[in-house]
């Protein structure tokens, strides 16, 4: 059945010509939409960076409608840093106003000989030179265009030299630091030669029964609100995490060497709170408001998200913490993905404490646990594409290459993609997402949070499995994955935040399709949302498959593999990723 | 009339949401009287509904198709507007919106409490009577009604600015 059928705007770049079109009709918006068209309508083998890549920008039905938090947009392309099929979403006010806009997604094609950005108000549709924006940052491209329009409510997706540079981990941010993150959509749009998207919209979202819709609105804003991390998110947001993961031991200290972190209270949540945490942030149409705005003697800016804060810190070795929160001012001013660039960095560190790597092949740069220098000149010269930056902005795995087999075996990374702030061993659920899913090595195409909570009871609900809670066991790990990526998906479709609808599991199938119903004035089942979002998750099994994936490329980083925690609360721990894989294939129904 | 605390906007629209889905059912930040005026690069985030001020330039009604209501809210007669926006274009601060070519007042809701101050999770907004609230020291700004909700909260913002500069934090 098609539930939702939106207007798709197809932008030909390399002949600056744009149509109307409709989205895939078996799709729930989103990721959904972006998945389906990328199979469809790629060759196998095409060059990610070439012409003959589409990058997809979806919303959905749902996007800027007074369902809570329903904030983001999916950009998704085949990956120049995996290969294989990438997306990433970002959150902030970018979603709603291209929602408001009519364009349900906009899909780009071939490339353009210049640099040029899409303008879009109301029903004007215009490319638009962009030579003077070429260079620019994200937020001195951002400010630029507002002051070009004269509208200081104009929505502003852009790249940064990072992405004009073809980073393979740039990204495409709104908002000045809310950003599609991963996979590097952003080097896709900076090989279009597209520097940004400018929004403005008037169209309303009008739900056609909407007593039913402002039920399923009341019902999560309810299920918000009655949360028990709903304070907590309050005041710390993603960074609370810190220390919890501390406790379980998991945190990755010096590249994963260690759990423990001498000194973590000066560089965890609360210190952030305390020292540079000026007001909170809020994305749009949200009671958590989860989000901080900084003040440093470097920098201003929102954030840093838990990833960035640990991967800073903690990851890098380092105990600066007014530091650590200016480089994520950095990378997203340069629009580097704060994730894969702190791994890069983390790694290298790793590499020259195993006298793997000396300063003098990274450009006579000071590669010591929590060097200042590195961590204020990488990013710069990865951005750039300057001295050693040129081979780190491949990403860690085709760095390692030239560096040999033992910084190799240092990598923390799945199909290319590199790996989040957490040890995968301790919290085998996360471990296995990140084996198996998609785009690589990465929690967050759902998240198997049961196993943070323990909560018994809902394993036992959502997949038929108590032991499933329990993070160091292995039993019910498929399945629970299995749900969790569902789950990821059906929020990559309603466009709304994963924190919410995934960490917070505050969002299930039941009441997304009341929302959807009201919405659409539609009898929409929670099985109709199911079944799509199998169908896509076989999509992008299938768009994988054909770009060679193998069952040897569904596995964790071999530093991982065999090998215990060492030391901490989880001291001992093994993963047998093999045996989590083998189930997970069992309950997809995959051959082995 | 709703006053926005510029120390406690943390800049989610909500109130923009409640607004048009009050008034129009359908969302979108058009549709809403109360606008929040987000400014990349400085972190300030400001509501702005109409403030009643002593100035009242908008009543420079060519059709005096506009009046005060009895709490001091802006009152349109529909039938005698015709689409000059020049109540738009004169209001100092951006509070007047437009859509389907009428301008929007903030009505503070008709009889129930606005839907602005109560959905507003920071509590940010109230609706305050008896306060008398002078624009005149933004009416030489010279701009779209979306440069004047800018510039006012840029304005609006200086103190708290300086208090991040000198060291202020969020918990004091």
């Amino acid at each position: 059945m098609s539930i939702y059928q939106g207007n798709a705007l197809r932008v030909d770049l390399t002949e600056g010509s744009f149509h109307w079109d409709k989205t895939p009709e078996n799709g729930i918006g989103g990721r959904t939409w972006n998945s389906v068209t990328l199979l469809r309508e790629l060759d196998a083998g095409i060059d990610p960076l070439g012409p003959e890549n589409l990058l997809c920008i979806s919303v959905g039905p749902l996007t800027g409608s007074k369902l809570q938090a329903t904030c983001r947009f999916i950009a998704s392309a085949k990956s120049p840093l995996t290969g294989f099929l990438g997306d990433s979403g970002a959150r902030g006010f970018f979603a709603a106003e291209l929602r408001w806009a009519g364009i349900d997604q906009i899909v780009f094609s071939g490339a353009s000989e210049s640099w040029v950005y899409l303008y879009v108000n109301g029903d004007q549709i215009e490319l638009r030179d962009a030579s003077h924006l070429a260079g620019m940052d994200i937020t001195e491209t951002t400010l630029q265009l507002i002051d070009d329009h004269g509208d200081p409510d104009l929505q502003v997706a852009t790249i940064g030299p990072a992405g004009e540079n073809l980073v393979k981990y740039a990204i495409i941010s709104c908002n000045l630091a809310r950003a599609c993150g991963r996979t590097g959509m952003g080097a896709v749009m900076g090989s279009k030669k597209l520097k940004a998207i400018a929004v403005r919209g008037s169209k309303p979202v009008i739900p056609v029964d909407p007593a039913r819709f402002d039920k399923a609105c009341d019902d999560l804003m309810g299920a918000i609100e009655g949360h028990r991390q709903f304070e907590s998110r309050r005041l710390y947001g993603t960074t609370r995490i810190m220390e919890s993961l501390s406790d379980m031991g998991v945190l990755p200290a010096y590249h994963y060497r260690s759990t423990l972190f001498e000194g973590l209270e000066e560089v965890g949540s609360r210190a952030l709170r305390r020292d540079h945490m000026v007001k909170p942030k809020s994305c749009y149409n949200c009671t958590v408001y989860c989000s901080r705005y900084n003040y440093t003697s470097y920098s201003e800016g929102e954030g840093p998200e838990y990833e960035a804060q640990a991967a800073f810190t903690v990851k890098c070795g380092c105990t600066d913490l007014e530091l650590a929160v200016h480089v994520s001012n950095l990378v997203n001013r340069l629009g580097l993905d704060c994730i894969s660039s702190g791994e890069v960095m983390a790694w290298l560190m790793e590499c020259k404490h195993e006298g793997i790597i000396t300063d003098d092949d990274c450009d006579g740069i000071d590669l010591s646990w929590g060097s200042k220098e590195a961590l204020l000149k990488l990013p710069e010269m990865i951005a750039y594409r300057e001295g050693i930056g040129d081979l780190l902005a491949e990403g860690t795995k085709i760095a390692a290459q030239k560096f040999g087999t033992e910084a190799r075996k240092l990598t923390a990374e799945v199909k290319g993609l590199e790996l989040f702030s957490a040890d995968p061993r301790g919290i085998k659920g996360f471990g296995l997402m990140n084996a198996v899913n998609s785009r690589g090595g990465d929690h967050y195409r759902g998240e198997p949070t049961i196993e943070l909570t323990g909560d018994e009871e809902l394993a036992l609900r959502r997949i038929g499995n108590r032991d499933a809670a329990h993070r160091l066991k292995e039993e019910g790990k498929g399945a629970l994955v299995n749900y969790a990526e569902h789950l990821g998906l059906l929020s990559d479709s309603m466009t709304v935040c994963k924190n919410i609808s995934c960490s917070m599991d505050v969002i299930d199938f039941d009441l997304a399709a009341e929302a959807y119903s009201g919405l659409l004035g539609k009898e929409i089942t929670a099985q109709d949302l199911w079944l799509v979002c199998s169908h896509v998750s076989q999509v992008e099994r299938e768009f994988n498959l054909r770009e060679g994936l193998t069952r040897e490329d569904d596995t964790l980083p071999e530093r991982f593999v065999g090998k215990p925690i060492p030391d901490g609360p989880s001291k001992g721990t093994i993963i047998d990723i093999d045996r989590l894989v083998e189930d997970y294939y069992e309950v997809k129904g995959w051959e082995q | 009339m709703i006053r926005c605390d510029i120390g406690l906007c943390v800049g989610c629209r909500m109130c923009e949401v409640s607004c048009s889905a009050g008034h129009y059912v359908g969302v979108s930040s058009e549709l809403s009287r109360i606008r929040v005026a987000k400014m990349e690069g400085s972190g300030i985030d400001l509501a702005i509904a109409c403030l009643s001020c002593l100035e009242k330039p908008c009543l420079e009604c060519p059709t005096l198709a506009l009046s005060v209501g009895s709490r001091g809210e802006i009152v349109l007669e529909e039938d005698d507007c015709i689409n000059c926006r020049a109540c738009y274009e004169a209001c100092p601060v951006g509070a007047v919106g437009y859509h389907d070519d009428l301008p929007l007042f903030c009505d503070l809701c008709g009889d129930g409490p606005p839907a602005c101050v109560e959905v507003c999770p920071t509590g940010a907004l109230s609706n305050t009577e008896d306060v008398e609230i002078s624009l005149r020291a933004f009416m030489g700004f010279d701009g779209k009604p979306g440069q004047k909700r800018a510039n006012y909260a840029t304005i609006e913002s200086e103190p708290i600015r300086e208090g991040w500069a000198s060291g202020v934090r969020v918990d004091g």
